[in-house]
């Protein structure tokens, strides 16, 4: 079904990162080398939550538009998390970069959706898209240390 | 995703009187959840004894209160608006639980609401006079304000959370006490608004809620110690009932009644943009809003920009999903009861037997989740209506939008004048002289550009004007700081 209503949209958006952190803190228990960043991303997932959070709970403009400021269709943006036993470490990178590519699709699209509607989501959508794709350069770079 | 119901087993609801939880004489009632058509509390129609006492304890309480300090009023304040953002999740699931609003709706009622709390925590300063040096030579002038003693506050059926607030925060911040009367229909917010005061540690009598119907408003009415009225609700009541004996028995008022907004759509409109905010105007709240849009006039002889921005809107509104306001793909919930749903219907027949044409058929609906259609209806909307039909200039109160055709500008604001009501008119337009001739001649007091509900923020007055509002101060801001403040101006000379 699709996701209109901005609670809807939030709660897929925390699913996200909820999510996302955990698959991170299980990288960052495999792969010892770069415990460090996976740390840091599980860790910014939370400072995302709470962004989040307070864009939507915070601003009263969004909310009396909430009802019909979104058209997410939430499969186009589901992410997997699960990682097999045998998975090698660059695969697993592979894994994030996709995971994150998503995940920067979900927020920049569901920003422009909104934001003509909407003030203060959007925004933080839109930032937390570009520490998406910031992640993602990361990980490339990593990848090619790998490589 | 569904979210957890806050209200289990069907409390019975106390009033609040004098810092205690006490039950009632009076007949009971059952509050229902009108998305499952289920009792959820039993609410009292309290007695005019039960009135009495409340203000009673309200007037005993004001002397210590009027002298406790500006400052530690506000800390009263500041600590209930950290409890009421404590709770926020769960006060917000209570509104959906009795109104059966959206759950994106009823939090922001709630947001709404504490905004107005913590506006009124800045009472230090919103409270300060001003004065003049030499007035004549050796002699200065200065102006204080004073609270007046006990007020009553009367909320309506559509906003249980947040109306009252408009005006509570700003009484006691200055002084007064309160009793407030919330709608026998939707008791539970100010039930728990009520506790948060009291964990928030105002002391007793400071702010009272006594549950009922005409018999604590009559009560209030004629009670000679108090001050002054807070309503909103229809106009005939805020009209006829409610300011006519304020006058009568010198009482302050502030009267708050119906509307029927007119959405104006310019054809250089942002289309995209203007549906989707119109479908929040119009079916937001399920059409229950004194702000809600009505009457949707499109403006101009350009039938291929008529037909393609009203395709748009059918379009849109026939995909809005109707069900119970806690499942988050919702979006818009039951009428408040049967009755409402009853008297929407009569209304869509008679735009029908008036000669209206019937675009989309509110009573064909489906409602997700399988809950009982009992309070549901969907979106209706009439083309072809006339200003002097039924459902193009009364209030309806429900999920109609009433589309009207104007050669220019000059017609739309003239058609737009001609209602008696003048609550929240909006023009849809990306030409700033539109938009600045409309906002310079409408009559209406709030008035949107390019927004389709003009709720204006707790800092600033909710406006009305003609049939939609009654009095002179308004709720919020500042306008409610000189409502609930007496004036008194000092001349002194030191000899």
């Amino acid at each position: 079904m699709k996701l209109q209503t901005a609670s809807a949209v939030i709660s897929f958006a925390k699913s996200l990162e909820d999510e996302s952190a955990k698959f991170y803190e299980d990288l960052s228990q495999r792969y010892a080398k770069d415990k460090d960043v996976f740390l840091s991303f599980a860790k910014e997932n939370r400072k995302n939550l709470v962004q989040i959070d307070r864009a939507y709970y915070g601003v009263i403009t969004d909310a009396i538009e909430g009802c019909f400021a979104f058209d997410i269709e939430p499969e186009a943006y589901t992410v997997e998390t699960a990682l097999a036993e045998a998975t090698s470490y660059a695969d697993a990178l592979g894994k994030a970069i996709k995971l994150e590519e998503k995940i920067g699709k979900f927020y920049s699209d569901a920003a422009e959706q909104s934001k003509s509607l909407m003030a203060d989501v959007p925004r933080a959508f839109v930032l937390i898209a570009g520490k998406r794709a910031k992640r993602g350069s990361e990980l490339r770079s990593l990848l090619g240390k790998e490589g | 995703m569904i979210l957890e119901e806050p209200i289990t087993g069907v409390p019975l609801v106390k009033n609040f009187i004098d810092g205690e939880w006490v039950e009632s004489k009076g007949e009971i009632k059952d509050v229902v959840n009108p998305a499952k058509y289920e009792v959820i509390a039993k609410v009292p129609i309290s007695t005019k004894d039960e009135i009495d006492a409340a203000v009673e304890a309200a007037k005993a309480a004001f002397p210590d209160w009027r002298r406790t300090t500006p400052v530690a009023r506000a800390r009263c304040l500041f600590r209930l608006k950290e409890l009421l953002e404590e709770h926020f999740e769960e006060v917000s699931r209570v509104q959906t639980q009795e109104h059966g609003k959206t759950i994106d709706e009823s939090r922001g009622e709630t947001r709404r609401g504490i905004e107005n709390v913590e506006v009124a925590c800045g009472i230090p300063t919103l409270m300060m006079g001003y004065n003049l040096e030499d007035i004549a030579t050796g002699i200065d002038e200065y102006l204080i304000r004073q609270p007046l003693g006990v007020f009553g506050i009367i909320g309506p059926f559509n906003f249980p959370f947040m109306i009252p607030l408009w005006s509570a925060p700003y009484a006691v911040a200055t002084g007064n006490c309160v009793v407030i009367k919330p709608s026998s229909e939707v008791p539970l917010s100010q039930m728990k608004i009520a506790e948060l005061v009291d964990e928030a540690g105002f002391p007793p009598g400071v702010w009272n809620v006594v549950n009922g119907g005409r018999t604590v408003v009559n009560g209030m009415l004629d009670h000679p110690d108090i001050r002054g009225i807070a309503f909103v609700g229809s106009t005939p009541t805020a009209k006829d009932v409610i300011y006519r004996r304020c006058g009568e028995t010198g009482k302050r008022v502030i009267a708050q009644g119906g509307a029927k907004n007119f959405m104006v759509i310019m054809p250089d409109a942002n289309v995209r943009a203007t549906v989707a905010s119109l479908m929040t105007s119009f079916f937001g709240n399920t059409g229950q809003r004194c702000l809600s849009g009505a009457n949707l006039l499109i403006v101009g002889q350009d039938d291929e920009f008529y037909n393609s921005f009203m395709d748009a809107v059918a379009d849109t509104a026939s995909r809005i999903i109707v069900g119970y306001g806690l499942d988050e793909s919702v979006q818009m919930g039951p009428l408040r009861d049967k009755e409402k749903k009853e008297k929407v219907i009569r209304y869509i027949e008679s735009g029908i037997a008036e000669g209206a044409k019937i675009r989309l058929d509110g009573r064909k609906f489906k409602v997700t989740g399988g809950y009982p259609d009992t309070c549901f209806l969907g979106p209706s909307i009439f083309e072809d209506v006339t200003p002097d039909v039924k459902i193009g200039s009364e209030e309806i109160f429900g999920p109609v939008m009433s589309v009207m055709r104007a050669k220019n500008l000059d017609e739309a604001i003239e058609m737009c004048n001609a209602n008696p009501f003048g609550n929240g008119h909006a023009i849809f337009t990306s030409s700033g002289k539109s938009a600045r001739e409309f906002q310079y001649r409408i009559t209406s007091g709030n008035v949107g550009i390019n927004i389709g509900i003009v709720a204006p923020m707790a800092f600033f007055p909710f406006s009305g004007m003609k049939d939609s509002f009654f009095g002179i101060l308004h709720t919020q801001g500042q306008e409610a700081i000189r409502f609930f403040t007496e004036s008194k101006v000092v001349i002194q000379r030191w000899l």
